[in-house]
């Protein structure tokens, strides 16, 4: 796990982390940073942030057409990774995941993605649709280990108990707690599942959990860090906010406001 | 079966070879990973139990009419002037192709597991037709997700689906977006099963659709062999997936004797110009962008073969050297089929015509009469028929 990491999960403050997803370079490398410094400066503790592939098998329509968006503009990894850089340059503190599908890491490859995304300053990478049981996941997890960084992994609502052990022993960071079975974006959070599910995993190690997928406002988000959990992670809400109001004059400032609302009900 | 074979399968990861040019795998969320190993290991179970077997053989039978028939095409042998051209009619199956055998396989796989629901993909609307009459026969409601480029252009599997009883997603696109959002559609109801069509996607499905189809090439050696007095020579099919191909070929593996040529629609030859990527579940060949962000691939007029990516399976076969992989146009696909409604009086589906064009165009003039080329007739042409008349109709006036 890097320090930084670290860093954000001993700190008592904010009590429960707000860790948001962003699609890389939406809708432009230029406004996804002005949006992304917003964040930041609104109490975003963790930031996630996704490059984009045209077969992306877990979004949900908010998330797919934003890639589909950044796709069309001809965006890529590369562009995302010197957003990472440029993000870090602006923030010392603030945690950075990479997220995405392993299409692209595959052909970058796999070594001299982790070499960049460390050079840019990224502390992990989580990869949706590769399991532990895939080769090229076992070789991602080397190579970050190897430097320092973390592969974050998944638990979903599927995830049996031996899973979970097998899960828990190789999460370096966080772990990812799914809250619902469903793409990104669509079905709400049960405040009940997801304690106990939360109560699973921490009956099984002391890696901090964030839970995700399901929080569309911030009484969803407090409800969830009511289970006990270290982090929150809004995905669709934000991105579909950003896409609902892309042509607004404001859409910087008043998306930090979006940000605020969420962040204070986690302090 | 020996270590050398090429018909041990994938390993218990879903591997095809070794080391990291193995094809296959389980690349996708951890939502399906449970019902991935799960389904792994209802399908060895299943395997193994002898009811089982002969329930499956029993509706092989007397539902879809297996064996189809192994047919010397007299006529097309002595027009091409070259090899004896036998037919394997996989499109005189119930609901008109080899789709249904996988799905009769699987639907009784999930009864067997105790799943209540079914979720398919399908490109041409065969997958989906043939899993909508065995879901109705067996009383479990399906939701088939197609392309909606497909639905327009094969309508008749759509309404015999909907008759059927089962629900139809459309998505934006064509199979490869069908396959995207079967996925995601699994994801979201995991305690479905999910039927798929072709030997792809994620581990186990190669191997269980290979399974299920394999019983497409053990009839081909048992009924060439009491024909023909011998097994074929050189054995062709089309590939999309290539599910229909990898059962012609399966029990043939371990021949090397046996010449194998998988034909692709040359719009989307994902073994001929494609490279290995990791996409929808599996590593395998396929055509996408330089930095693996994007499936790439134009248009076949076969919605069955009108796919991006292929079957890992095949990815391994090619890299062995195993079976060769070619391709069509739709142009040849057009005048094979031209062709083979003249001689034979068959109307096929468009998709074996790339196979058919690889016979006709390439490979049974210059062979002598006593070699026997086996042709995959994996489909027939009711649901092309209208695409066939737009643009050849003008021929047969």
């Amino acid at each position: 796990m890097s320090k930084r990491f670290k860093k954000i999960f001993d700190n008592n403050n904010p009590k429960t982390k707000l860790v948001s997803y962003f699609v890389g370079c939406y809708p432009s490398p230029d406004q996804s940073f002005e949006l992304i410094k917003q964040a930041i400066d609104n109490g975003v503790s963790i930031l996630e942030i996704g490059y984009c592939t045209s077969e992306a098998s877990a979004e949900g329509p908010v998330i797919k057409a934003a890639h589909d968006h950044v796709l069309r503009s001809g965006y890529t990894l590369n562009d995302t990774i010197n957003l990472v850089k440029k993000i870090r340059d602006y923030n010392k503190e603030v945690g950075i995941l990479l997220m995405g599908y392993i299409a692209n890491l595959y052909k970058y490859p796999i070594n001299k993605f982790v070499n960049d995304i460390k050079k840019a300053g990224a502390d992990a990478v989580l990869v949706v649709d590769a399991p532990h049981e895939l080769k090229e996941e076992n070789e991602l997890r080397d190579a970050l280990n190897d430097n320092g960084l973390s592969l974050i992994k998944l638990a979903a609502p599927t995830t049996d108990q031996k899973r979970l052990e097998d899960i828990v022993k190789i999460s370096s960071g966080f772990i990812y707690q799914v809250n619902v079975s469903g793409v990104t974006g669509v079905k709400s959070a049960n405040e009940i599942d997801v304690a106990n599910f939360v109560k699973r995993i921490k009956n099984l190690t002391n890696i901090p959990v964030c839970s995700g997928f399901g929080i569309k406002n911030p009484e969803d988000a407090k409800k969830v860090a009511n289970s006990g959990c270290n982090g929150v992670i809004v995905g669709s809400t934000f991105v579909k906010y950003i896409q609902d109001n892309i042509n607004a004059p404001d859409l910087t400032q008043s998306f930090g406001k979006q940000v605020q609302s969420f962040s204070e009900v986690l302090k | 079966m020996t270590k050398n074979s090429l018909k041990t399968g994938p390993d218990e990861l879903g591997y095809y070879g070794e080391g990291t040019s193995a094809m296959g795998g389980m690349a996708v969320g951890e939502t399906l990973m449970p019902a991935l190993h799960e389904l792994n290991q209802g399908f060895e179970e299943a395997i193994k139990d002898k009811e089982f077997l002969d329930e499956f053989a029993y509706y092989c039978k007397h539902y879809i009419g297996r064996p189809s028939p192994l047919y010397f095409a007299e006529n097309l042998t002595r027009e091409l002037g070259g090899a004896r051209i036998l037919f394997k009619q996989e499109h005189l199956n119930h609901t008109g192709s080899h789709k249904i055998t996988n799905s009769l396989f699987q639907v009784l796989l999930a009864k067997r597991m105790g799943k209540k629901s079914l979720i398919c993909e399908s490109g041409a609307g065969q997958h989906y037709s043939a899993t909508a009459a065995v879901a109705a026969k067996f009383g479990m409601p399906l939701i088939g997700v197609m392309g909606e480029v497909d639905i327009a252009r094969v309508n008749q599997n759509i309404i015999k689906a909907k008759h059927y009883g089962a629900k139809l997603k459309a998505v934006p696109g064509t199979l490869k977006e069908a396959i995207t959002d079967a996925i995601k559609t699994w994801t979201t109801n995991p305690e479905f099963a999910y039927i798929c069509g072709s030997v792809v996607s994620a581990h186990p499905f190669p191997k269980i659709v290979a399974f299920a189809q394999s019983i497409i090439g053990r009839e081909i050696r048992e009924q060439s062999l009491e024909q023909e007095g011998k097994i074929p020579d050189m054995i062709v099919g089309c590939v999309g997936g290539g599910s229909n191909f990898a059962g012609a070929i399966y029990d043939f593996l371990d021949e090397p004797n046996i010449s194998k040529i998988g034909v692709e629609a040359s719009e989307t030859a994902a073994l001929s110009n494609g490279t290995p990527g990791i996409m929808q579940g599996m590593k395998t060949y396929m055509l996408q962008t330089d930095d693996g962000a994007k499936s790439l691939g134009g248009m076949s007029l076969g919605a069955g073969i009108t796919y991006f990516s292929v079957g890992p399976l095949h990815s391994y076969l090619k890299d062995q050297k195993a079976v060769t992989y070619s391709s069509a146009t739709d142009q040849e696909m057009l005048e094979a089929y031209k062709i083979i409604a003249r001689t034979e009086g068959i109307c096929s589906a468009l998709e074996p015509m790339a196979a058919a064009a690889e016979v006709i165009f390439r490979q049974a003039k210059d062979k002598p009469k006593d070699y026997t080329i086996c042709l995959s007739l994996c489909g027939r042409g009711e649901k092309d028929l209208d695409t066939i008349q737009e643009h050849i109709g003008k021929d047969f006036e």
